[in-house]
């Protein structure tokens, strides 16, 4: 998780590589410190209901990687939240704070169940024309806020939860009427197998090559980020408004295109969901997607490696909870518990200062959350 | 500078403030390393000392912001443990920040109360404040209308509201920090008049400055700090610039520039009846013409707040102007933005290099790229090469003298001296051919002073033409060719660098417009 560079010539390798190291270590310690008390607190609340942490957490565990089929539904639940969490990192570096993961998923999830049905003559060779087609309409739904915010300074924090009310009921309406499957369960036909995202097998139960789809988006989003001229901008723009403007960058037209590709990452992520998990949307389709992404960019420090790290905690913690109250008496809501007491450490940095000390603030820069709300 | 540094505290006044061995390290820097330093009744104390010399982080500790690591304050002969600036101002210590923390839609009376309000009953008592603040006026003969908003008060009367904040909390040890950074010569004038009566009146005073001038002028010892440690005390009078400069700096340093005789071409920059607005829509610059040569240097003095900013943005391009023509080598480039003007050889140092000049958070190579990472060799294809923008900006680094020269480091770790520098280092290493330097050295210590103007006079003898905009009269003069003076988004005057203080100020003033006319 190095802020951007890769060891460069031979005469520099060493330091690089020390500084890389030790720029992991930073950007690591605040999420695992805040990792450590939250399951601290957790034990204690679980001591009060009267019964054993040690046995809770043991099948929490179990349930999340015990086996080949508890890893296959971590991962499961880790890939979408790779998607909106990088959605919501992408804006973040422009110092933007995205809300509308939630919204651009859904409006993805409409592309892909529509365009999947009717493109399912191609076979598999739907898939990227499909998939394609959710980034457009992702990126189109994304620009929203941007345009709003560059033209008339509208705040994107207010206009993507707005705008999640919209995309959420346009995309019910779709599913429930023109697009209607007319089956038992309500929402579109279902896609053709032969056009869906194939599953890895492996014994690791649903999980397909949207998987991978995740991962290489977070890969692209680095590239993005730290090796493109657009992504320098971006990134400028997100730390200094002033001096971005002052070097001739638009504003306008970087805050726009950083909401865009975030919209894009998300509705991705919807047609992944679509075409991998579900093969349609029923309504109601799967929630809080997209508001978890915010959840595990601010613990993946809004970069791309933390983002992939903080979805595999969140899809973890989900499916050991399910083990955990199969086995013992803990309710699956302690895993709620424990994923917000992880993000009010990690993003109330003065708390765990107290416990760790200053020096640690330093090393929590990349979560800073005045930054993206201050812009 | 006059030599009027008459001690009024004498070695027999008692001393009322000591700071003792204080040490104060961040991480593996240490900002104070075992400072001493000794305060007496009736005295002013000057500090001197560069940029991150470690002045600050004392004045903090002693304010009660930092805790020392080792050390300890002594008040009136007695160990005062300080942990807030609660503590401070209960043992009297008062601190004028360089930058106001007034509430600038409250009058001058309910500024001096907030936070200490007089009450009648359950309500507050402002005729009370109102007449108590004129009681400390009229002790201390600091002029200033009690009811009068603070918005509409000028900057010199807007300190001395802030004097007045800790003379009525009863401060007896008044510390201000670079007080004349904002002020013309007449009102530093007028603000030492009144220094000099609070110590006749018993008060004590720490002076933090980098103007070597004006303490010589005021205070009665001085104290100098180098590198967090305390290099040496010396009595005002016995010393000179020269002197202090030296021990500041620890070697000798040219206090002035040489500037030899260049020949004068061409107009390559001209601004024609420029009207410019600001941020809230109020004319800035009104009809501004002028017109710099290749191998000139054309100062721009005035009181901050005069339409500085607007016009250097306007010239630069990061700014519209709302009227007005702006020529670049013949050329009209009004209509053009930032880029275009900077890719037609347009050279801008911002005023405010931390918020504009630099990304703090971007490391010294993607800032000294922040305007080339769109070209070749560093980008091709939208796509950018961090080992390319790695080595350009290490060898820039080096050129220009910033230190650390580490292309990695993040800009907001360096001093405002090497800050500046690194400014410098991307804005002349394209060789352009027109450079407008908005206030370069500002809090720069004197070393890299020192450095910069050498690089903008060396930037004149190529036959570049400059725009030096400046608030310190000493650098203008020492560098332009020919002055000119903004007030109120206007030039009311134009002056050779042989001009005195007398006529600049009357100028910044605006007084010397009416005189002309």
């Amino acid at each position: 998780m190095s802020e951007g560079r890769t060891n460069g010539g031979a005469e520099e390798t060493e330091s690089g590589f020390r500084r890389f190291l030790t720029d992991s270590a930073g950007a690591l310690l605040f999420p695992v410190i805040a990792i450590v008390i939250a399951f601290v607190i957790g034990a204690i609340i679980v001591l009060a209901t009267g019964n054993n942490p040690l046995a809770a957490y043991v099948a929490l565990l179990r349930g999340a990687v015990g086996s080949p089929s508890a890893i296959g539904r971590t991962l499961l639940n880790a890939t979408p939240l790779i998607f909106t969490g990088l959605a919501v990192a992408v804006a973040f570096r422009a110092g933007l704070f995205n809300i509308g993961g939630e919204g651009q998923l859904y409006i993805g999830a409409i592309t892909a169940a529509g365009l999947g049905v009717s493109l399912g003559f191609l076979g598999l060779f739907a898939i990227v024309p499909v998939l394609g087609a959710c980034i457009v309409t992702g990126f189109l739904w994304g620009a929203i806020p941007g345009f709003l915010k560059a033209r008339f300074g509208a705040h994107e924090v207010i206009t993507t939860i707005m705008l999640n009310f919209i995309a959420i009921n346009l995309a019910t309406y779709l599913a429930l009427n023109p697009l209607s499957g007319g089956g038992l369960v309500p929402g579109t036909a279902t896609i053709e197998p032969a056009s869906r995202i194939p599953v890895i097998g492996l014994g690791l139960g649903r999980v397909g090559y949207g998987l991978f789809i995740a991962l290489a988006a977070a890969v692209v989003v680095y590239l993005l980020l730290w090796r493109t001229r657009l992504g320098f901008r971006i990134r400028a723009v997100g730390l200094s408004p002033g001096a971005a403007n002052y070097a001739g960058m638009s504003i306008g037209a970087n805050t726009i295109l950083a909401l865009a590709i975030g919209g894009s990452l998300a509705g991705l992520g919807g047609g992944v969901e679509v075409l991998g998990v579900y093969g349609k949307m029923s309504i109601p389709f799967v929630s809080n997607l997209g508001f978890n992404g915010i959840g595990v960019a601010l613990l993946g420090r809004n970069h791309p490696a933390g983002v992939v790290l903080g979805a595999l905690l969140f899809g973890g913690l989900a499916s050991g909870a399910q083990e955990m109250q199969f086995a013992t008496e803990v309710p699956l809501d302690l895993a709620d518990v424990l994923l917000a007491v992880i993000l009010l450490f990690v993003t109330a940095t003065k708390l765990v200062e107290l416990i760790v000390g200053k020096r640690a603030r330093a090393l929590a820069s990349g979560t800073r959350l005045e930054k993206g709300l201050g812009a | 500078m006059s030599d009027n540094g008459s001690p009024n505290g004498s070695p027999a006044s008692p001393v009322v403030l000591e700071m003792r061995g204080v040490t104060k390290t961040f991480g593996p820097v240490k900002a104070n390393d075992g400072i001493s330093i000794a305060l007496r009744r009736g005295e002013i104390l000057g500090l001197l000392g560069e940029n991150g010399a470690g002045k600050s982080t004392l004045m903090k500790i002693l304010y009660g912001l930092y805790r020392p690591d080792s050390g300890e304050i002594l008040v009136d002969g007695e160990v005062a443990e300080i942990h807030d600036p609660k503590d401070a101002v209960r043992r009297g210590i008062g601190m004028v920040h360089q930058h106001f923390t007034l509430v600038p839609r409250l009058t001058v009376a309910e500024n001096i109360v907030l936070g200490a309000e007089p009450r009648k009953g359950a309500s507050l008592d402002l005729e009370g404040a109102a007449r108590s603040t004129e009681e400390l006026c009229d002790r201390y003969g600091l002029r200033v209308d009690p009811r009068a908003r603070v918005s509409n008060l000028s900057v010199g009367e807007q300190q001395r509201v802030e004097i007045l904040k800790t003379l009525y909390r009863d401060a007896r040890i008044l510390v201000l920090d670079e007080p004349t950074a904002v002020l013309t010569p007449q009102e530093t004038e007028d603000l030492f008049e009144v220094l000099r009566e609070l110590v006749a009146d018993g008060l004590s005073i720490i002076l933090i400055t980098h103007k070597l001038g004006e303490l010589l002028g005021v205070s009665d010892e001085i104290t100098i700090i180098r590198d967090g440690k305390v290099v040496d005390t010396v009595d005002a009078s016995n010393t000179d610039e020269g002197a202090l400069a030296r021990l500041m700096v620890g070697r000798d340093v040219l206090l002035r520039v040489e500037k030899k005789d260049t020949k004068m071409g061409e107009p390559r920059l001209v601004a024609e009846d420029l009207t410019v607005e600001s941020n809230s829509g109020t004319v800035a610059v009104n009809g501004v013409s002028l017109t710099v040569r290749a191998g000139e240097i054309l100062g721009v003095a005035g009181v901050d707040g005069n339409g500085q900013m607007e016009l250097a943005e306007a010239l630069a391009g990061t700014r519209p102007a709302k009227e007005g023509l702006v020529y670049l080598d013949g050329e009209d480039v009004t209509r053009l933005g930032s880029e275009a003007r900077q890719g037609r050889g347009l050279a801008y140092v911002p005023e405010d290099r931390g918020n504009k000049g630099l990304v703090q958070d971007f490391t010294l190579a993607e800032n000294n790229a922040l305007k080339t990472y769109n070209e070749p060799p560093i980008s091709k294809w939208g796509w950018i090469y961090p080992k390319v923008m790695r080595r350009r900006a290490a060898e820039a680094l080096r050129a220009y003298d910033v230190r650390p020269a580490d292309p990695d480091l993040r800009a907001g770790a360096l001093s405002g001296g090497n800050q500046q520098k690194a400014v410098l280092a991307r804005e002349l290493s394209g060789d352009p051919g027109v450079i407008v330097a908005a206030q370069p050295t500002r809090g720069v210590d004197v070393g890299a002073i020192e450095f910069i103007h050498g690089q903008l006079l060396e930037q004149r003898a190529e036959g570049k033409a400059i725009l030096l905009i400046s608030l310190e009269l000493e650098e203008v003069r020492s560098l332009a060719d020919r002055i000119v003076v903004l007030y109120a988004g206007e030039i009311v005057g134009e002056v050779g660098p042989e001009a005195t203080d007398e006529e600049l100020g009357l100028l910044m003033a605006g007084r010397g417009a009416e005189k002309s006319a």
